[in-house]
């Protein structure tokens, strides 16, 4: 086909289209949607397990763990909103490296004081696989709602895209995750919850130039 | 025209475009064309007029499927250099996948592995050993070649001649065949 002929045919079928929100913007819908469930998944799973909010909040390690993990799944959700816009530098993408970094030595921190206080013992590891099925759980709609609204963008870094989304989402079940996890010790936060974020992000980042992908010719001249 | 004007008034026929305006979009996407064409140019010297028309048709294409991620705020020409950028690095993928898939060959070196179909010319045997051949194999068998594949008779007529079965016909075709494979082979 003629590029010109084609021209026309584009620009005959336009019709009005809905811009997309700024990033920003986005990441609030996406919390306001995520957050509640988020909550709602912690609380049906410790039915039975109450929770001392007040005296979590005291804690210095679990509030500088929880906000470097709330701040990783916002810097990771608004890179990975950033991403699908074209024109954005491509260092956004590295937005969540600083409270990922925060998050990780926090960890490495808890791990240091566990072994100062209880030695050997304290970084002793084992898996609670009871803990799996609520973790999966509470990922599923924050990530459904991500892919859904990051499909509306341009596929420029697939991979990157979805292992940012990814990141975001393992970052904040983890925020949820960890409510009810307060008695673990740092190195068993460290191994499976920071290791889930890890392999989940990996994963995604593998897949994801199947789930994005660029609309096909026959696709654009209907729209 | 001063770059940063014809920019200013790129990014506006975007945002009509974007309401609905066809007009807009049209003289948008002429505007276009030829800057693309130029951007195709510079960045893949080596590709012949048709694949730059490829190529900038895939950017507008492109454009078009992610016209809503305009921000009329922000710069219009970052926008549609960062697609033509992208699409451009996946057409090279494509180009090295196709390239890395594909073997260029004058002529096909070989049809099937087998030796027998691979040779350079047609060779033919001995007719005077086919005829002695055929001559030493048992009467049923020398009649249902002769029949069949000499005078190539059809089954039905072959059997009506000869007052054999179509079966026997077969069998005993078959079995000659074998014997005078295995009797050419010995000779040769």
């Amino acid at each position: 086909m003629e590029t010109s002929r084609l021209i026309h045919q584009l620009a005959d079928g336009t019709r009005p289209v809905r811009r997309l929100p700024a990033p920003w913007r986005r990441v609030e819908i996406w919390l306001a949607i995520s957050l509640p469930y988020v909550a709602l998944v912690v609380a049906a799973h410790s039915m039975g397990m109450p929770v001392d909010l007040a005296k979590l909040l005291s804690e210095r390690q679990f509030v500088v763990e929880e906000l470097a993990t709330l701040l990783t799944a916002v810097a990771a959700a608004t890179a990975a909103f950033c991403s699908v816009v074209p024109g954005y530098d491509r260092r956004v993408l590295l937005l969540p490296l600083p409270p990922l970094a925060v998050w990780l030595l926090s960890l490495g921190a808890g791990c240091v004081n566990d072994w100062v206080r209880r030695g050997a013992g304290g970084l002793e590891l084992h898996a609670d696989w009871s803990c799996l099925p609520p973790a999966a759980f509470i990922g599923i709609v924050p990530m459904l709602v991500l892919v859904v609204m990051l499909r509306r963008g341009a596929p420029l870094y697939p991979r990157a895209t979805l292992a940012l989304a990814a990141l975001a989402v393992a970052a904040l079940g983890n925020l949820g995750l960890r409510v009810y996890h307060v008695g673990d010790a740092s190195i068993v936060v460290l191994v499976w919850h920071f290791g889930a974020v890890v392999v989940l992000s990996l994963v995604a980042g593998w897949i994801g130039r199947r789930l994005l992908t660029w609309k096909t010719a026959g696709n654009t001249t209907a729209s | 025209m001063d770059p940063s004007n014809d920019a200013n008034s790129l990014g506006k026929l975007m945002r009509a475009a974007q309401d609905g305006d066809s007009a807009a979009y049209l003289r948008l996407l002429q505007a276009l064309a030829p800057l693309l064409r130029q951007t195709v140019r510079q960045r893949r010297k080596f590709l012949q007029p048709c694949d730059v028309e490829d190529l900038v048709q895939d950017i507008l294409l492109s454009l078009h499927t992610v016209r809503a991620t305009y921000d009329p705020a922000r710069p219009f020409l970052p926008w549609i250099m960062t697609i033509a950028h992208h699409r451009l690095a996946d057409g090279s993928r494509r180009q090295m996948r196709r390239a890395a898939n594909e073997i260029l060959v004058a002529e096909y070196p070989e049809t099937f592995p087998d030796d027998s179909t691979n040779r350079g010319e047609t060779t033919y045997g001995d007719p005077e050993a086919l005829h002695r051949a055929i001559g030493r194999l048992p009467n049923g068998q020398r009649r249902a070649i002769e029949m069949l594949k000499l005078r190539e008779m059809s089954l039905k007529e072959a059997a009506a001649a000869s007052g054999m079965s179509v079966t026997a016909l077969k069998v005993a075709a078959h079995r000659g065949m074998n014997n005078l494979r295995k009797s050419l082979s010995v000779e040769a």
